[in-house]
């Protein structure tokens, strides 16, 4: 009975407040009524008899507050009605809840954008059964040049490690995929193909839906031709026809036999069109350490088992490559989860950009605690008689702190909008393939992240006001229309210097960055990157395995092209400038040079090169059609190559490798380095190999990894170029799709992915920033003078001048603004060290970036103050002085 | 209207933070005893329990309404709306059957407790 009556209490409290209220109100004056008469009998005169009657009861409103506070389910219903109050509070303020709105919701999407990274890249864990059985080899160098990351292996490690380590269930792959071409019926495509071992796809326990994995024959070196194809290709290209398994399909003109269609949602670490079996020995390929090793542990086995028997069988090799630069190097070996493995080099990156997005959303607090203590202080009469009508200390704290969580909540809300967006405009921006996973989800986890963020961010930009506002005087604040604490200004001032140092210390980041990116892309381009029109095509084909077949499509095609209208010139080459070089190794012949060796990389080109790149020559001549497969070797060498073995001499008429005769010297042209990479584009001692003198065996093995590049240069650059072009190129070879056309703007691009993306997004992080400080300044002055009208008012009825006020006035957000730079670029020199890894061309400490962040920020304060105080112009002493 | 100085105010818990919970627990047994004999509206109450206790104690509005309210809603006592002896429309108030047996828990706790403090007062 008593649990029932107060289950009716509490639903009548909750659901018929009117009623409940209405009941109370009667109750009360009834008591007061019968008081009176009370009085009244006992002989008092009627005013008498009131005034004891009230004095009696203590106040109406405060018993029925006392009756309030005391009802079950007070604390739902009075959160409710403050939730009520606080959003008419921000209806009336239309801007400021925009203004705090609008600061939530880019301040928290940036958050919630870069975290979604650090969420797909670095805490969700792969989609493959048991992730934590799974992972990859780190070699750990001890010694002077110390290191621990992922190297890729040799075929030698790979057939220990396949055959020596029963702990392990290990499996091998290309690095990249390799592009092919696919003929499937009337379909001829360009496809990506990832060449893995046999157990690769047990490793990723992937089971295909059709078929079978590779078997171990079909991996063994010049085993039968077999392809596992993905779901889509599948689907998009052999019409998901269920009898595709055991079908011949023609890749690379040769058979291999369909033995497996993967699930639709499969993916792998390739993320390739279809695959095929990986056939890694020590010959060729295994030569060099070109595999990527994953591995999984089996049933049963520890990871401690499994690299005491990596270190066993690994450190038994004879030669150990790890050794060629350092022999005294201590080595070794251990497994790391693959999820770490797959995501490390690109761990700095996003760390750093989620530090630069917890300064954005800094910035927004101090921002937000400026804006919402100015608001406090100018509702101290609102305050005063909430206080006066019974209210405690808690209910208008309380209310003040729901008025802050309802912004939080509604700016995170449209946070996760503003992160959607700007997550779709960087994958815009990202070229396929380029992060290691599939997708970026906006998941649970995300949402959480997001709610918590905004959440916190009520709390640090409600706390400051808040305790500077506890202690509001009753009586005073009721005597006085505002009240314009000192404290609170001097806090509003920290609270800008504050800001403005984080804004200063993003913008000298990123002003660093786009320095290094502005360095990169004008160094010195050694030849004339204007007009040059790209395609590439894929030759890993068993057709041009035969050096004779490949010399004719290289002359046939080059000579279509020229006969393109328009076209000045055509060419072919390996490589480009801007673009990942193989690297070959060579000796010295002749002169007191003989017998030195070194690393060159390796490009070669057909005799029209150099003039459709307009190459300066520096020396000798460059390659001609009489340069043919039997006559005497030849090759060009650029600047850097003269540079490093000859010490500047000029290298024509000298041997390299006993009997290859170097003919000329060209300028230098930056590329993307596979020798010894200390910049993403830097320049390099490079070799010109002519086409027609490369042999068979190296020519199939570099069709592999590299896709040569037909370049024709325009004077203008015509329409329907790019189809004229595969016009000319299907003239040569009919079954041979372009795998795609590019400007050597666009090479310029794709090498520099990593380094534009940084820059986009630290500067849309910096400018963020800046342009929320700009609010900050301007808040704070724009309420200054809003606080301070009358006392203007005064002074210009004094004679003050409107330009001495507006200086008065402005002059503390100048001096906030200008302490938060000076605190900025200190900061900013001894935290922005870290950066020495990614900048090229200009050091941590650059004055002119400096100056320009100084300057930017003085004239976005001086903005943001001159705006606000030009109303000062517009205050009438006269009418100001009347008001009060 | 005066007050003698001897006289007790129940409740004015800003005033004596020290014997809330004693003066808590009286006021209930208070209010409940003085709906034993019938029903009342909450000045009758207040005026009961002035009478029964020899002046000693005066409840004033602001505990009295909000120990009613709560008492209602534990479900010892219930309410209807009536009128007064002079007239006037008030909220009477009457015991429930809980209402009784709380009463009867209290009032043998309190006769326990009162025995126990005259005991150790009594004692040398």
């Amino acid at each position: 009975m008593p649990l029932f009556a107060k289950a009716r209490s509490f639903l009548r409290n909750l659901l018929f407040t009117g009623r409940a209220e209405e009941d109370l109100d009667q109750e009360v004056r009834s008591h007061l009524q019968m008081l009176i008469d009370e009085n009244l009998r006992a002989g008092l005169g009627r005013e008498e008899a009131e005034r004891a009657a009230r004095l009696e009861l203590g106040g109406t409103e405060q018993v029925k507050e006392q009756v309030r506070e005391k009802r079950l389910g007070t604390g739902l219903h009075s959160v409710s009605s403050d939730c009520r109050f606080g959003l008419r509070q921000l209806r009336k303020n239309p801007g400021f809840t925009l203004t705090v709105g609008l600061t939530l919701a880019l301040s928290v999407g940036a958050n919630t954008a870069i975290f979604s990274l650090v969420n797909a890249l670095l805490l969700k864990s792969l989609p493959y059964p048991h992730p934590e059985r799974m992972g990859t080899i780190y070699t750990r160098i001890a010694g002077s040049a110390a290191s621990d990351k992922r190297h890729n292996v040799n075929g030698e490690q790979w057939e220990l490690l396949r055959d020596n380590v029963p702990a392990l269930t290990s499996a091998v792959s290309s690095v990249g995929t390799t592009g092919v071409n696919l003929k499937g019926g009337s379909h001829v495509g360009y496809v990506h193909d990832g060449r893995i071992s046999a157990h690769y796809l047990e490793v990723l326990g992937l089971q295909p839906i059709l078929g079978r994995n590779f078997s171990a024959d079909e991996d063994r070196a010049h085993g039968p031709k077999a392809a596992i194809l993905s779901y889509s290709l599948w689907r998009n290209v052999f019409g998901a026809d269920p009898g595709i398994v055991g079908q011949p399909i023609l890749l690379r003109s040769e058979p291999y036999t369909v033995v497996g269609v993967l699930p639709q949602d499969a993916t792998t670490p390739l993320n390739a069109d279809l695959y095929t079996p990986l056939q890694a020995s020590r010959e060729g390929e295994g030569r060099g350490t070109n595999f990527s090793c994953i591995i999984r542990l089996r049933h049963a086995a520890t990871w401690e088992e499994a690299d005491a028997q990596i270190n066993r069988t690994w450190l038994s090799r004879a030669g150990r490559y790890e050794l060629a630069d350092n022999p005294s190097a201590k080595v070794s070996y251990h497994s790391v989860p693959l999820k770490k493995g797959q995501t490390d080099s690109l761990r700095p990156q996003v760390l750093a950009l989620m530090v630069a997005a917890g300064f954005i959303l800094l910035i927004a607090c101090a921002n937000l605690a400026g804006l919402t203590l100015v608001r406090m202080m100018r509702r101290t009469r609102e305050v005063a008689t909430r206080l006066a009508l019974g209210a405690s200390g808690w209910q208008i704290q309380r209310q003040f702190w729901i008025e802050n969580l309802l912004l939080a909540l509604i700016g995170g809300a449209f946070s996760v909008g503003v992160g959607f967006v700007a997550l779709r405009e960087l994958f815009l921006l990202l070229p396929e393939h380029f992060l290691p996973v599939t997708s970026v989800p906006l998941d649970s986890r995300v949402m959480l992240f997001t709610l918590v963020i905004s959440v916190l961010t009520s709390v640090l930009f409600g706390m400051l006001p808040a305790l500077a506002t506890r202690r509001v005087d009753l009586r005073s604040s009721m005597a006085h229309r505002t009240v314009a604490g000192v404290g609170s200004l001097r806090l509003r001032h920290g609270l800008i210097a504050g800001e403005v140092a984080l804004t200063v210390m993003l913008l000298v980041g990123s002003g660093l960055l786009i320095r290094s990116l502005i360095h990169l892309e004008t160094l010195p381009p050694g030849f004339n990157r204007n007009g040059v029109m790209v395609e590439k095509a894929s030759l890993d084909d068993v057709r041009y395995h035969d050096p004779a077949a490949f010399r004719k499509l290289l002359d046939e095609s080059t000579a279509a092209m020229r006969q393109i209208p328009g076209v000045e010139n055509a060419a072919v080459g390996l490589n480009l400038p801007y673009e990942f070089t193989g690297n070959d190794w060579i000796t010295l012949s002749d002169g007191k040079e003989a017998g030195h060796q070194g690393g060159v990389d390796w490009v070669y080109v057909t005799p029209g090169y150099f003039d459709t790149l307009e190459m300066p020559l520096l020396a000798g001549r460059v390659f001609t059609d009489a340069d043919g497969p039997n006559s005497q070797h030849v090759i060009v060498v650029n600047q850097s190559f003269a540079r490093k073995f000859y010490g500047g001499t000029n290298p024509v008429g000298r041997y390299v490798d006993k009997d290859t005769l170097i003919v000329g010297e060209v300028a230098d042209v930056p590329l993307s380095s596979g020798l010894d990479p200390v910049a993403p584009l830097q320049t390099e001692e490079t070799m010109y190999v002519p086409a027609a003198q490369v042999g068979g065996p190296l020519l199939a093995l570099l069709h592999v990894w590299l896709q040569p590049n037909w370049i024709v240069r325009t004077a203008d650059r015509a329409e329907g170029l790019t189809v004229e072009m595969q016009r000319a190129l299907e003239k040569a070879d009919p079954d041979l799709p372009a795998s795609g056309f590019y400007t050597m703007a666009d090479l310029l691009a794709r090498t520099l992915t990593m380094q534009r993306m940084e820059v986009a997004l630290l500067g849309a992080m910096a400018a963020l920033a800046l342009l929320l400080s700009a609010v900050g300044i301007f808040a704070l002055v724009a309420n200054m003078v809003a606080e301070r009208t009358r006392e203007i008012g005064i002074r210009m009825a004094l004679g003050s001048s409107v330009s001495q006020v507006i200086f008065e006035i402005g002059r503390s957000g100048v001096a906030a603004s200008l302490c938060g730079v000076l605190l900025g670029l200190l900061l900013s020199a001894g935290a922005l060290r870290v950066m020495r890894s990614v900048l090229y061309g200009v050091g941590v400490y650059d004055v002119s970036n400096s100056l320009f962040v100084v300057i930017t920020l003085f004239a976005v304060t001086l903005l943001a103050t001159l705006l606000p105080t030009l109303r000062i112009a517009r205050i009438d002493p006269a009418r100001t002085l009347r008001e009060e | 209207m005066d007050y003698d100085s001897y006289r007790f105010s129940i409740g004015e818990s800003r005033l004596s933070e020290e014997p809330t919970t004693l003066l808590q627990g009286t006021l209930d047994l208070l209010i409940l005893k003085s709906l034993a004999t019938g029903e009342r509206h909450g000045l009758g109450i207040s005026r009961r329990i002035q009478q029964i206790t020899g002046g000693t104690f005066l409840v004033k509005p602001g505990s009295l309404f909000p120990a009613l309210h709560r008492m209602e809603e534990e479900g010892w006592t219930s309410s209807f709306w009536g009128d007064s002896e002079n007239n006037r429309r008030a909220k009477y108030y009457r015991l429930t059957k809980a209402g009784r047996k709380q009463l009867e828990a209290e009032s043998k706790r309190w006769g326990r407790i009162s025995w126990a403090i005259a005991q150790a007062l009594e004692a040398s």
